[in-house]
């Protein structure tokens, strides 16, 4: 503990998408989620760096940070570390600003800030391969005379990238350069900039032609929405049709894994809680991992290829119109992942009152956990067939159902727009990077950190509550007089039939109404808990051994069906969503509202889908 | 009742016991942490044996610190 605290404390900091993150993960072989738009990291992440020399540094990432005069919560958590007024933090050994050579016009500004503290400083230029191909010619030696600060080169995301920056770093830190000399009194920072640029950069006549060429269609006002539209709904092609053969395979090898643990155990309930409560109920979840990931690829790729902040523009005017900024756009967009992070996210939201909205409306996004349920229900009662040009019927739904929660959003935010008195628009100021090619080691590491979240969700709570909702299911045993199936007795059974009294409406049975408690840790466990309730219902081992999706699409109407979909676009589950709103907003208040209104919305929502469904002949 | 059967309730009730700290420390780890700060507290008082203050201590949570404590890994629960 002592050396680690004797470890010099070096921070990264620059402006929001420099590759500060990036820098990171290679420094402190860590694997913090990078993207190629603003706004990333809003906390600070701590690291251990083990320089070749032997020395050990904690390395500190920053929330970006485009001036010392913090318009958000990010940008003062940076500022405040970076004076040391930060509390419980010792101010940094070493500022290392990361900028982005291919935009020094942008971040040189926040060098000279940064130089003016006066505090021990070196300049990391990244992206520098990116700058040279496109004929940025930087003069590092001039670059750093006219600093007075030393100036390394540094690509964060090829290994090897930062071996200058190491090589510097023991000289830099064991030998602080002599402090630079603030600007004169009366300066302008950005004549000072232009002068630095024109004594020690040289561009190309045209820096960006692709960029250009490329938003000249893609955030052209008909032709770029099309392109975005078209671009998600063959991303939820693409889910359906890339994951079913390895969807396939996990369900072969879950049946037998279930079938080998059935025999291999001896009768009792030891078997009943291994094969019908954990095999059942985890199997019932894992199988959607592929679709998760394919669908995860593609975000992780549109992240990385700079198109992402292209679609916040996009769609600015939209969202400007329901109420939303267009800061919203990158906490919403991270809410398809997990709502927790994106209400984390709105930290770089300046406005209080456009944060508070965008908070409220984030749980409406489509997050991860919903899909298992959506894929399993869709699985049922939609038919696997091509509608038109090989657009699958499947896909489509999906592709409906995250619209359903977008547009959602949008006219919850829209009648919040017009209760509250303020009703003014702020403009959307939006950095927009050049267009890469992801890199495959970044969509990589992505992917595997997705799989690893949802691995140990289905090793920790979705197993826990698959465990006790056996215990639930199968306790107490039936009477000897018992005239109904042994799990209409259970503790679990009781409660479910009780809770239909308020669920029957929406043509929910008492075995989704059990499922939608343990939902509430999380969505996807009320995928295990229908297949630990049936898999227990079962009146032999070949039904109880029978997959899920069959056993609802014979037991429940297409209304019912419909129904749970559209409850699971608004239901306010998940409780860690819940703390997560308490602790950005520091009020009950909110929190109670939140669930309130999204309660409200799902069940007035599925009591109208499963009545008009019924109607239609549905039923 | 058959020792089997009984191994097999031993081993169920271990299994659920684990489920429980499992949904307690992830759903509630505010109450969580407050119930075992109270239920290491009697353990280590002074005069207790010296199993009951290893339990008490293997009982507590780790402590929650900035940087001077713990090296800052915002890992603490």
């Amino acid at each position: 503990m002592n050396a680690a605290v004797a470890a010099p404390r070096i921070a990264l900091v620059g402006n929001p998408n420099c590759g500060k993150t990036a820098l990171f993960n290679l420094l402190t072989g860590s694997r913090q989620k990078v993207a190629n738009y603003a706004g990333v990291t809003v906390e600070r992440k701590e690291g251990r760096l083990h320089a070749p020399s032997g020395k050990h540094y904690a390395v500190l990432d920053l929330p970006g940070a485009y001036s010392l005069n913090a318009a958000s919560l990010d940008e003062a958590v940076t500022r405040d570390l970076i004076r040391g007024f930060y509390p419980g933090e010792a101010a940094p050994d070493l500022l290392v600003c990361v900028v982005d050579a291919t935009n020094l016009r942008l971040h040189l500004r926040f060098v000279l800030e940064l130089r003016a503290l006066g505090k021990p400083m070196l300049v990391a230029l990244n992206m520098a391969d990116a700058a040279k191909k496109r004929g940025i010619d930087i003069d590092v030696a001039a670059l750093q005379r006219e600093l007075g600060v030393p100036v390394v080169e540094t690509v964060a995301v090829r290994r090897g990238g930062a071996d200058h920056l190491l090589a510097t770093l023991d000289a830099v830190v064991a030998h602080p350069h002599a402090v630079a000399d603030a600007l004169p009194e009366g300066t302008d920072v950005h004549a000072e900039t232009r002068r630095l640029l024109a004594a020690t950069v040289r561009m190309p006549e045209r820096t960006a032609k692709i960029d250009d060429a490329l938003d000249r269609w893609l955030l052209h006002p008909v032709f770029g929405l099309s392109t975005l539209a078209v671009v998600m709904f063959l991303i939820f092609q693409a889910v359906y049709a890339w994951a079913t053969p390895v969807m396939d395979l996990i369900e072969a090898g879950t049946t037998a894994l279930g079938a080998w643990a059935g025999t291999m155990l001896p009768a009792g309930p030891l078997n009943s809680l291994v094969v019908e409560g954990i095999i059942a109920g985890l199997g019932g979840v894992i199988v959607f991992l592929p679709q998760i990931l394919v669908l995860f690829a593609f975000i992780l790729a549109l992240e990385e290829s700079g198109y992402l902040p292209r679609a916040a523009f996009l769609l600015d005017r939209m969202m400007a119109g329901a109420g939303l900024s267009g800061r919203s756009f990158i906490p919403l967009l991270s809410s398809f992942a997990c709502a927790i992070p994106g209400i984390m996210a709105t930290r770089s939201i300046q406005d209080p009152r456009d944060r508070l909205a965008t908070i409220l409306v984030a749980p409406l996004m489509t997050c991860s956990a919903r899909l298992p349920v959506y894929a399993l229900l869709i699985g049922a009662f939609i038919p696997s067939r091509e509608v038109w040009a090989g657009i699958n019927l499947q896909g489509l739904v999906l592709f409906a159902l995250y619209m359903a929660g977008i547009f959602s959003a949008l006219a919850v935010s829209w009648v919040m727009k017009k209760w509250r008195r303020d009703k003014g628009e702020h403009p959307l100021m939006l950095e927009l990077p050049s267009y890469r090619l992801p890199n495959p080691r970044d969509v990589l590491i992505g992917l595997w950190e997705r799989a690893l979240i949802f691995l140990k969700r289905v090793g920790g709570i979705i197993f826990a509550l698959t465990v006790l909702l056996w215990v639930l299911l199968s306790f107490p045993a039936a009477p000897v007089d018992a005239t109904m199936p042994a799990i209409d007795y259970s503790f679990a059974g009781r409660i479910g039939h009780a809770m239909t009294a308020v669920f029957a409406p929406l043509g929910f049975n008492w075995q989704i109404c059990i499922a939608l408690i343990p939902g509430l840790a999380a969505r996807e466990v009320a995928v295990s808990s229908l297949a630990t309730v049936y898999a227990l219902s079962a009146v032999d081992d070949e039904a109880a051994a029978q997959a899920l999706t069959p056993l609802i699409t014979n037991g429940w109407s297409l209304a019912t069906g419909l129904s749970l979909l559209v409850w699971f676009i608004y239901a306010p589950q998940c409780l860690a969503t819940w703390a997560a709103i308490k602790r950005e907003t520091g009020s009950w208040k909110t929190m109670a509202m939140a669930a309130g209104y999204l309660f409200a919305l799902a069940y007035l929502a599925s009591f109208a889908t499963y009545h008009v469904a019924v109607a239609l002949g549905g039923g | 009742m058959a020792s089997g059967l009984y191994a097999q309730y031993a081993v169920i009730v271990l299994v659920v016991m684990a489920s429980v700290l499992i949904v307690m420390r992830s759903q509630f780890p505010a109450a969580t942490r407050k119930l075992r700060i109270a239920m290491a507290l009697p353990l280590l008082r002074e005069g207790t044996p010296a199993w009951m203050k290893e339990l008490g201590r293997r009982i507590a949570p780790k402590p929650r610190g900035g940087v001077n404590a713990c090296g800052g890994c915002d890992n603490c629960d």
